[in-house]
Order: C-alpha cells, then structure tokens, then sequence
C-alpha cells in the first residue's frame, strides 16, 4: 500500500536520526573511557558533557517542535518547563549530599541552615528517593502545562497572545525562584552536587552513562513524538495548525489536542531539564529567563520546525556555534545569535532540513519532468503517481514555513 | 520595572526638614558674633552673686536672644551647668570619674578635661529656675523670629512637658501668626494629655492632637491611653482612630500616586508598542532598544552640552526629546523597511526577528558605550520634590507623569484628527480596502512603525531620569510592556491608559503587603487569568475585521 | 407540524453584533429528509443562520432544536458536529497541508477524543469508504496531492466530501457553485440531490440556475428574517422578493 510506504519514507528519516543517537550513546562514552588520555580518536571529559548538554538541548527544541512545528503553539516560555524538570533532579541532588555539605546537616541542604530554616519544606519531602524525584521530573512541568493550557486553549487565547502570556508565565517562574522564601535556593540555585544514585557526578564513568542516557532519551522522545506525529491525532495537529476552527466544525476539540500535545511537550521538555542538571552541576533561576526559551525558538526554527528531527539539528548547531564563538570572540556572539534569528525568519522559513528539502525536491521535478519527456506513459494508474507528488506528500507536516496564514472562515 | 525603586520619599523629607533645622541654626549664629562679647560676659556673672542677682542676668541673657543660650539655661535649670574654678568658664561635664569631660555650655565645644574638685556646680533654686524657664521661653516661643517660634512649638510638642504649659499659654495669647499659633496649641495640648487636667480640658486637648495627624500625634495619643481616666478614654480611642484613618488615607493617597507614577512609565514604555501592535499586528520586540537608544540619545546630548554648552543643562531634557524622536523614529522606519515589511501576516515570525534585531542592537549599545551603566544628569527641575497635602512627591517623577499624559494626549490627536492617524485607523481595520481606496499602505506602515519607536524614544529620555542607562534598560520594560497592551485591548489607545494606570496602581498596592518582586507575580499571574477571560483585553476592538 | 418530527426548528431567533440586528425574529423549520435552498441578498443573516446552527454564534433570543429534541443553543461547535451536523463553507477551507485522501480520514465518521484518534488504525472499511467518497466527489486521481494543490472548484468539492465521510443527519451547504463553471455547477446539483436522498440538506446560494436545478422549497432571507416561502416560481414571482433584489 502506497500510505504505508509513504509514511514510512517519513518515519525512515527519523529512524535514521535515532540510530544515529543510539550510535553515540555507544560509541562516545566508550571512547572516552577505553582509550588512554591523549589518544587522538578519544573524546575528551570536557567534551562528553559539552555534547551530553547539546543533547538535552535538542531535546527540548524536540519538546517544542511538536507543538510549534505541529500544533502551531508558539511557547516562549518551554524553558520553565525544562528548568521545573531540572530544579526537580536538582532536589534530588541536594538531598543526596546529606551531610557533606559546608553546615553538615543531614537533613537540611546549606542554603536552608544559612537561611535558618529548622526543618524541610513540605514540598521538599521524597525528593530523596530516585523514583520520586523522576516522577517529579514528568509530573510538575506535565501539571503547569495542563492548568495552563486548560486555561488557554479552552479560552481560545491564540496566537501571538499565546505567546506573550507563555514567557509572562516563566518570567513570573524566574522571579518566584529568585526569591530565597520559595526554598530553591534563590540566586544560587542548586549546586555543589555530590552523587547521584551512589556515583559520583564528577566521575567520568558517571559522566559518560549521563551522556549514553541522554543519547538514549533524546532517541526514544524523537521516536514517541514521530509515533505521534504520524497517528491519525498527529494529523489532527496539523489541521488544527492550519485551521483551528474547521477541525472544531468535523467534531474535533482543538482545545484538548492542543492540550494533549502541550503537556507531552512539557513533560519531554521536563525530561530534557532533569538530564542537563547532572551534567551542567548547577540549575538556577536564570534558566527560567524568557531569552532562554526564545533562543530555543531559533534553534528549532534554524533546523526546521514540524520535521522533529531539524530542531535536534539546529539546537546542536546553534550551540557549537555559540561555545565556538564565545571562546574565540566573545562579543560577536549576540550580533550572530540575532542574525540568526533575523536571517532564519527572512530567508530559511522552513529551516535548514526544509530548505534541503526543497531543493531535492525540485531536482527530483526537474528528473521527473525530463524522465517523463523521454518516456512518456500517459498511464493513469493511481498506484504509481509522478515521483514529484510523492515527494511533496511524503511530508505532510511539512514545515509550513507559515507562508501561508489559512483563515478557517 | 514595577520594582523600580522609587525615591524614598521619607527619608527625603526627613532630610529636607533637616536642612532647613540646619540652616535656621547656622542663620542665628550668624546673628550672634555682633553681641558675642556681652552675651558671654553675661554667662561668665552666672555662677556670681545672689539668686535675685542672677535672676536679673538670666532675663538680661533673655533679652539678647541668641539661641545658643536655650541649651545653656536649660542646663542651668537642670542644675547641670558647672564653673571652671580656675578659668571662670561655664560647662557642662560628662563622662565618669575623674577627670571628666567638659564642655563650653554656650558653643557645645569640648573644652578638655577638667578634674573634679576644680569645678564647681553652680547652684539654683526654684525662684531661679522660674526665671530660667521664662527666659527659655522669650528666647524661643516669644522670640521675634517666627521660625524660631515655630521650632520651639515643634521641640515643645515633642517634649510634651507640662511645665511648659503655663509658657505656651503666655505665647499663645500673643502669638498673631495662625500657623504658629496652631502649632503652639498642639504643644500645649500634648503637655495636657500628660497632666492631671479636668475631663474638658482633657477632650479639648484631644481633639487638637487629633486635628494635628499624623504619626507623632498617633504616637501621644497611644500613649497617653493607659494613662488616662474612663471618662476621658472614650475621646482619645476616637481621637486615635480618626487619625488612623487619615494616615490610612493618606496611605492610601501615597500608594496610588506612587502607581499613577509607575502607570505613567508603564504607559511610557508601551504606548509606541500599542500602535505597533495595535495597528500593525506587528510584535517588535526591539521596542525596549528603542527606549534604551531614547536614553543614550539623551546621555549624549548631555556629554554635547557639558562640553562644548554648559549653560545649556538645564535645557537638555528639551534638546534630547526632538533628537530621541529622531533618532529612534528613523531606526524604526529602516527595520520596518528592512525587515518587518517582508514579514507581515506573519506575527510569530516578526516576534522572532525583532527578537533578533534587539539583541544586536543591545550589543551594539553595549560596543559602543560599554557595558556599564551610564550617568545621564537630572536638570535642576527635575530634582528634589514637594509636599502635596501630606504627600512627598519628587519633581522627576511628577514631570514624567505630566509628560506621560502629554504624549498620550498628543497620540490621540495625531490618530484623530490628522490625516495620518486616519490612513492608520483605515489600515487597521481594513488594509485591503485601504489600499484600494488609494491609501499607500506600505508608506503607512513605515510611518506608523517610526512612529511607535519615535515614542519609545521619547520614553527613553524619561526612563533616563529615573532608570540606570545601560544596554539592558530595555529589557526590563519589554514583558511588562506587553502585559499594559495585552491588559488594556490591542488597537486602543485608552485601553492602553487605563492598563498601565491599573497596572501601576495595583503593584503599588500590593507591594506592601507582599513586597515588590511577589507583587509583580501576582499581577502576571493576574494577567495570565484575565487573558484567559477576555482574550481580547479590556477594551477590545469589536467586529469582524479583528477576527481576521 | 409537532417540533419533535422536524430535524430543523428555528423560532424566533434574533441576533444582534454592536446594535446591529443580523438575525431579527427568524423562524424556519426544515422536515427530516427535506432539501431547503436558502436565497437572499448581501447581508441577509444566511451566513449567521448557518453560524447559530452550527454553535459558532450564540443567539440573544430564540429557540434553535435540532432533530426535534436537542438544544442546539446548549451546545458547542464540536458538540454539534458530532451530534450530526456538517457544514460547508462559503470560502472552502479544507485542510491545505494535508493530502486529500488524510482530509478525507480527519472527516470520516468516527471517535473524535485524543487518545481513540492517537492509537487509531484505519479498517478496511473506512478505506473503502474513502475509495468511495473519492469517487463520488471525482478526486480519485488527486487522492495524494495535497489539498493546497487542488483547484477552486476541486477544493469545493473535497468539502463536500468532507461532509459526506461526516455522514451527518443535516448537511449546511453554504454556496456551493461559487467559482464553478457551468458544468462543474450542474454536477454538484445532481451530486447534491443524490446526497438529499438520504440526508436533509440546507444550500445557500445566490445562483438561479443552480437553485432551479435542486428543484426544491425555496426560502428567501432578507435583513435578518423569512422574507418568502415556497417554491422557487413562488418566490420569485413574491413582490417583495422582486424588490429586494432589484433594489428600490
């Protein structure tokens, strides 16, 4: 059946890009901790984390992906999200510390002595056990992203509106952890992690299974959000993108698909966070700032938006390109970031992977076009349509790259 | 931004009044040195002769009113003046022990140590204290000089001592300025509450105090309570709880003028946004960078003044506005010609490039003048502040709310009465029909963007005087901008007032009871529900042309 | 006619946006199985009739049943939808970046919740009914061209497919032959009357010939109410019919 072979040209790409993961998750560890120090093919210490933290961060322009790419939700806010799910493992953390901390208290993290805190927050309670706090993990951004998209969508808050209250709610999130009464450490954050699961975090063994797991992670998110992307709500997703209100006309209820595709972002995105706090040793407010979540945006925007795989892509990009340029030139680094963001907007809408696409396309119409010259067919049998039609429907998500804003009525 | 923090304006007064204490006192020294000699000569005979003699020096010291003298023959009446046996200099001792150290009652100078049996206390009885008090009382609140009085009313008041009264009621009577005359009243009145006095006089008393508000008299009153008989209770509970709520009210005054001001900047900052967004559609970001370049402008035009015009200061603030406009209204039409004009009909993405644009032009900030906060002057208007009815208002904030309210005023006139504002009006509810009426869409769309950055400009020369200039100063007024615009309706200029007014004035409220950062998240997280009720804000544009 | 045996009851609906009264007292009553041609001119309430049907606006006053006994005015869009009634646009809007077969799919008769629709699978069934309705609505060759490809009249007639895999009790069909030409017009008419045979359908239009080929009760809407009811001749022999659409 020709759907099905369709559908899995389009699942082929992703599968591609898994395996690729999966590869690293392997090959990167092993050579770090395999072959001798100075080896030429050896991953360095420094460089398992650099890649581990690239890797969350494709994670969460994964999360964002599938409901800007998908769903046509512009969220300037997806890194409370990721930093809710990291402040969670972060808790996790600082109970493992116990007493080794500067105060030794067994019981109280240091920022709580040095507060005079007796006793630990409620909310701080479990936290201590693994599962909890991984639970946790998927739990609060999953919950934020429920309330308040229950709230929006049911509204109809669309849009830019949309995106505005989206970075008014992790802007409200930045300012509550700065403040040391929430128990979160305020300007600090949490830090200073000792182990995590009885390992130390500093140890490269532990550093290099963070990093397989992430791999790993980021492989099994790409695949989840594919699996859902090509179901038949998948393709409710994209109606809804394209015009919201007809899908409401057929019986759909965008406002709970919307839903459905924003608390799974939330919870990939709270996922992403969890990963990054290991690796990075530190979460704080700061990772609730709203240029945070828009830098996100351009990573997946610069990779393609509504391809799942373009954003890994471009988050990975954008952030070699920014340690390399904060390295080498440090003050040229926000002339390119906002050159980024002007020049993807302006002449690659539908991001690195579309634009490629494109032009396959357009060299397989061309082949089409001089194949057909030569041998004309003039079949019509419907099993075997011209080469350019499948490919243009072998993506019906394609990234749109909103060229064309489609009023429902 | 609505933690800016605003002047405190207590302290400020509290200064203010010292100041003035200062300067009185440093006016009175200056009178003195034409009679130093006798005045002092006359302190050295104090120690000397019969009560009755002394008496007679007390009321000739009287006579020459210097000032100084109140602290002396306050000593003196303490019994706390002593005479240097060997010298004849009149001190007052301090410290423990032996030797102690002295100092000259009459300039407050220390004047060394001195040993215990080598002075001697100068005595007093109560005929001579009578005479002290009456002195004290024709050097202060008899003296001819009316602040004078008017301070010793005020020290009397604070002393609350019921040995003053019978000095006040003397004054009182011939006292013909009313200020001072009220203020004399009030010392005596918080002498009373400290007596024995008879109920009428008690509720009489009462009622001046409570006339009086303010904390102090708040603070008399609360203590007089337990004090007090059971019939005279009743009138000082009613007493405190009127003046209760005058300084509720004036609390209440306080908190929505420090609103209306931090509105005004609200609306500042977002007015140029809500015609962008209003009648564009268009989100830029970069609007906060045309506030920040609005300061800079301003920060050179100073650097220009200081250095080449000097007598021109007080005048920059003026020079800035025009250039600001400028200068932020071509940037504005060269990024809306450059990139937001191939971006239109698509809101998210012109949200991403503006995004984009400020970040460079943040940088280039940043490269060009540094990274540091720059020091932009207040001209002499701009500086200081005023009491308004109890209120203490400081001129910068006072201008930027009159300043505030003229742009907007000038705003409405431009959208309603000239042409351009109707050719906007006309795009914004209809642009196909616009253009084909033969209105040059595009070439209003430039304008209309150079119009809302020159506005922000503008913000930018106020924001200067109240805000550090630096390369984030922007940054710090983009959400909320968003929020006064999202809040008062897109495409309404009014909505747009009422929202940063409300805005203002609800932080403002809630700061005291939850402090400044928690008051800001309640009033997101407000927004954020309100957003989900009328998604359209306050005053939302009806119809189907908005629909679109 | 008891209300209970209609499929369509409107009653003394009234409307009104900012003053201006859309809908003014409009009471039309559709038979189960029956074909109704709406005409009118601009701004007559057609398009706001078919918005109170459907549950996109909320009358102010009146009562809207539907298959006798629901309450449309309680419901919903997507409610609505599912309770059977599918709508055509004047603008045809089909989903654009879907191929015209998956437009098909998102229509089709069926669970609408997310998780059913996340963990659907398509049955032989249904992609027989998709081979059908692609055959009815003549699209078979497009059937993997997405929709944004197709052309104006292709695009009508996906619609239109659209609510046939809806399989609704009353179909809205709101001016169908816009754009179409003659032959294309005549088609839908006869497409139209076949799909009446077995639903009740409701067309607005504004072309003659086209109406005069659903040969069916006709009711003219003018300034928000029931101007003239009955069959085409009849109504356009009405006066008043004559002067609203010749102007005064």
């Amino acid at each position: 059946m020709i759907t099905q072979r369709l559908l899995n040209a389009l699942g082929g790409k992703v599968l591609w890009v898994a395996a690729i993961l999966l590869v690293i998750a392997v090959l990167v560890p092993a050579s770090n901790l395999l072959l001798p120090v100075g080896h030429p093919l050896r991953v360095p210490n420094y460089m398992v984390a650099l890649l581990g933290k690239y890797l969350t961060y494709a994670m969460l322009a994964l999360a964002l992906d599938l409901v800007w790419g998908y769903v046509g939700i512009l969220s300037l806010g997806h890194g409370a999200f990721f930093a809710l799910g990291g402040y969670a493992m972060g808790m996790y953390l600082m109970r493992q510390i116990g007493d080794r901390g500067v105060y030794a208290n067994p019981n109280l993290p240091d920022f709580m002595v040095f507060l005079n805190w007796s006793e630990l927050p409620w909310y701080w309670w479990g936290f201590g056990n693994f599962w909890f706090a991984m639970l946790m993990v998927m739990v609060v951004p999953g919950l934020l992203a429920f309330v308040f998209g229950w709230f929006a969508f049911r509204s109809r808050v669309t849009g830019v509106y949309l995106s505005i209250i989206t970075q008014a709610m992790t802007y409200a999130l930045m300012l509550s952890f700065f403040r040391n009464d929430m128990g979160f450490g305020g300007n600090n954050g949490l830090t200073d992690f000792k182990d995590i699961l009885g390992h130390p975090v500093q140890a490269s063994a532990t550093r290099a299974t963070l990093f397989a797991v992430t791999a790993i992670a980021l492989a099994a998110a790409l695949l989840v959000c594919s699996a859902i992307t090509r179901s038949k709500l998948g393709k409710v997703m994209v109606a809804v993108r394209d015009a919201e209100s007809r899908t409401r006309f057929i019986g759909y209820r965008p406002e709970y698909v919307k839903l459905f595709a924003f608390v799974v972002s939330a919870i990939t995105a709270g996922i992403a966070g969890a990963l990054y706090v290991p690796q990075v040793g530190i979460i704080n407010p700061g990772e609730f700032a709203p240029a945070n979540s828009i830098e996100v945006v351009v990573w997946t925007a610069i990779g393609g938006r509504g391809t799942l795989y373009g954003p890994i892509i471009g988050a990975v990009l954008v952030n070699y390109a920014k340690t390399w340029f904060t390295g080498a030139y440090p003050e040229l680094w926000l002339f390119a970031l906002g050159g980024l963001f002007v020049a993807v907007t302006l002449f690659l809408p539908k991001g690195i992977v579309g634009t490629v696409g494109d032009w396959r396309t357009r060299w397989r119409d061309r082949r089409a076009i001089s194949a057909a010259k030569i041998a004309p067919s003039g079949t019509d049998d419907s099993s075997d349509p011209p080469k350019v039609v499948r490919a243009r429907s072998a993506d019906p998500a394609a990234p749109l790259g909103a060229s064309k804003p489609q009023p429902a009525e | 931004m609505f933690s800016l923090s605003d002047t405190p304006l207590w302290p400020a007064a509290f200064r203010a009044v010292r100041m003035f204490v200062l300067s009185l006192l440093a006016a009175l020294l200056l009178l003195a040195p034409a009679r130093a000699q006798s005045v002092e000569d006359l302190v050295r005979q104090l120690p000397e002769g019969s009560f009755s003699d002394r008496a007679a020096v007390v009321s000739q010291l009287a006579a020459t009113g210097d000032a100084r003298l109140v602290s002396l023959l306050e000593a003196l009446a303490a019994g706390d003046l002593n005479v240097v046996e060997e010298t004849g200099a009149v001190v007052t001792l301090s410290g423990r022990g032996d030797p102690l150290d002295a100092t000259d009652a009459l300039t407050g100078e220390g004047v060394g140590e001195v040993a215990k049996a080598s002075v001697e206390r100068i005595r007093v009885n109560n005929s001579l204290r009578r005479a002290v008090r009456a002195a004290i009382g024709q050097l202060t609140v008899m003296s001819p000089n009316r602040n004078t009085r008017l301070s010793a009313a005020g020290a009397m008041f604070q002393a609350a001592d019921p040995e003053n009264i019978p000095l006040l009621d003397e004054a009182i009577a011939q006292e013909d300025d009313d200020g001072v005359r009220r203020a004399m009243e009030e010392a005596r009145a918080a002498s009373m509450l400290r007596t024995e006095a008879s109920a009428d006089d008690f509720a009489a008393a009462v009622d001046v105090i409570a006339a009086r508000g303010g904390r102090a008299s708040l603070g008399i009153l609360t203590s007089a309570l337990p004090a007090a008989s059971d019939e005279a209770r009743p009138a000082i509970e009613a007493g405190i709880r009127a003046i209760e709520n005058r300084l509720a009210l004036l609390n209440v005054a306080q908190n929505v003028w420090y609103g209306i001001s931090l509105g005004s900047v609200l609306l500042l900052a977002a007015i140029g946004l809500a015609i962008t967004f209003g009648v564009m559609g268009v989100i830029n970001m970069a609007h906060g960078e045309m506030v920040m370049i609005g300061a800079y402008t301003t920060f050179v035009v100073q650097n220009v003044i200081r250095v080449s015009f000097p007598g021109l200061f007080d005048w920059s603030l003026a020079i800035a506005l025009p250039a600001a406009f400028l200068v932020t209204g071509l940037i504005g039409i060269a990024i809306e010609r450059g990139i937001i004009r191939w971006l239109y009909g698509r809101p998210l993405e012109t949200l991403l490039a503006t995004w984009g644009l400020s970040l460079i032009i943040q940088q280039a900030v940043r490269s060009i003048f540094g990274a540091s906060n720059r020091e932009v002057g207040n001209p002499s208007w701009m500086s200081g502040s005023f009491d308004f009815y109890g209120i203490a208002i400081t001129w910068n904030r006072f201008w930027i709310v009159l300043f505030a309210l003229a742009v907007f005023a000038i705003l409405l006139v431009v959208m309603k009465r000239t042409s351009l504002g109707l050719q906007m009006r006309a795009v914004t509810q209809n642009r196909r029909m616009a253009s084909s009426m033969g209105i040059r869409t595009p070439w209003v769309d430039a304008l209309t963007f150079g119009l809302g950055s020159g506005i922000a400009g503008l913000a930018g020369v106020a924001l200067s005087q109240i805000d550090n200039v630096s390369p984030n100063l922007g940054q710090g007024y983009i959400i909320d901008s968003f929020m006064v615009v999202v809040f008062g309706g897109v495409g309404n200029l009014w909505g747009t007032l009422v929202g940063a007014l409300t805005l203002g004035v609800v932080n403002k409220f809630l700061e005291p009871y939850a402090g400044a950062v928690l008051a800001k998240i309640f009033v997101l997280v407000f927004i954020i529900l309100f957003i989900q009720k009328r998604p359209r804000g306050l005053f939302a544009l009806k119809g189907r042309a908005v629909e679109a | 006619m008891p209300r209970t045996d209609t499929m369509l009851y409107l009653d003394g609906v009234s409307v009104a946006f900012d003053g201006f009264r859309a809908i003014n007292n409009l009471s039309l009553v559709l038979d189960k199985g029956e074909m109704r041609a709406i005409i009118g001119p601009n701004g007559a309430g057609k398009t706001t009739m078919m918005d109170i049907i459907t549950g996109k606006t909320r009358p102010d006053t009146g009562e809207v049943f539907f298959d006798g006994t629901i309450d449309l005015t309680r419901h919903d869009e997507a409610d609505i939808a599912m309770l059977g009634i599918g709508r055509k646009f004047q603008k045809p809007t089909v989903f654009e970046s879907h191929t015209v077969e998956d437009n098909l799919l998102l229509a089709l008769k069926g669970k609408r919740s997310i998780f059913p629709t996340l963990f659907h699978r398509r049955s032989t069934l249904e992609e027989d009914r998709i081979g059908e309705i692609l055959a009815v609505i003549r699209l078979e060759e497009r059937r993997h061209d997405l929709a944004e490809n197709l052309s104006h009249g292709q695009k009508q007639w996906l619609e239109i497919g659209m609510l046939l895999a809806q399989d609704p009790k009353l179909l809205l069909v709101d001016e169908p032959v816009a754009g179409m030409t003659d032959a294309e017009t005549a088609e839908t008419a006869r497409l139209l009357r076949d799909i009446a045979k077995t639903h009740s359908v409701i067309v607005v239009e504004h072309d003659m010939h086209f109406v005069r080929e659903l040969d069916v009760k006709v009711t003219c809407l003018h300034e928000g109410s029931v101007l003239s009811e009955g069959s085409l001749d009849f109504v356009s022999a009405d006066e008043r019919v004559v002067e609203v659409y010749l102007g005064r």
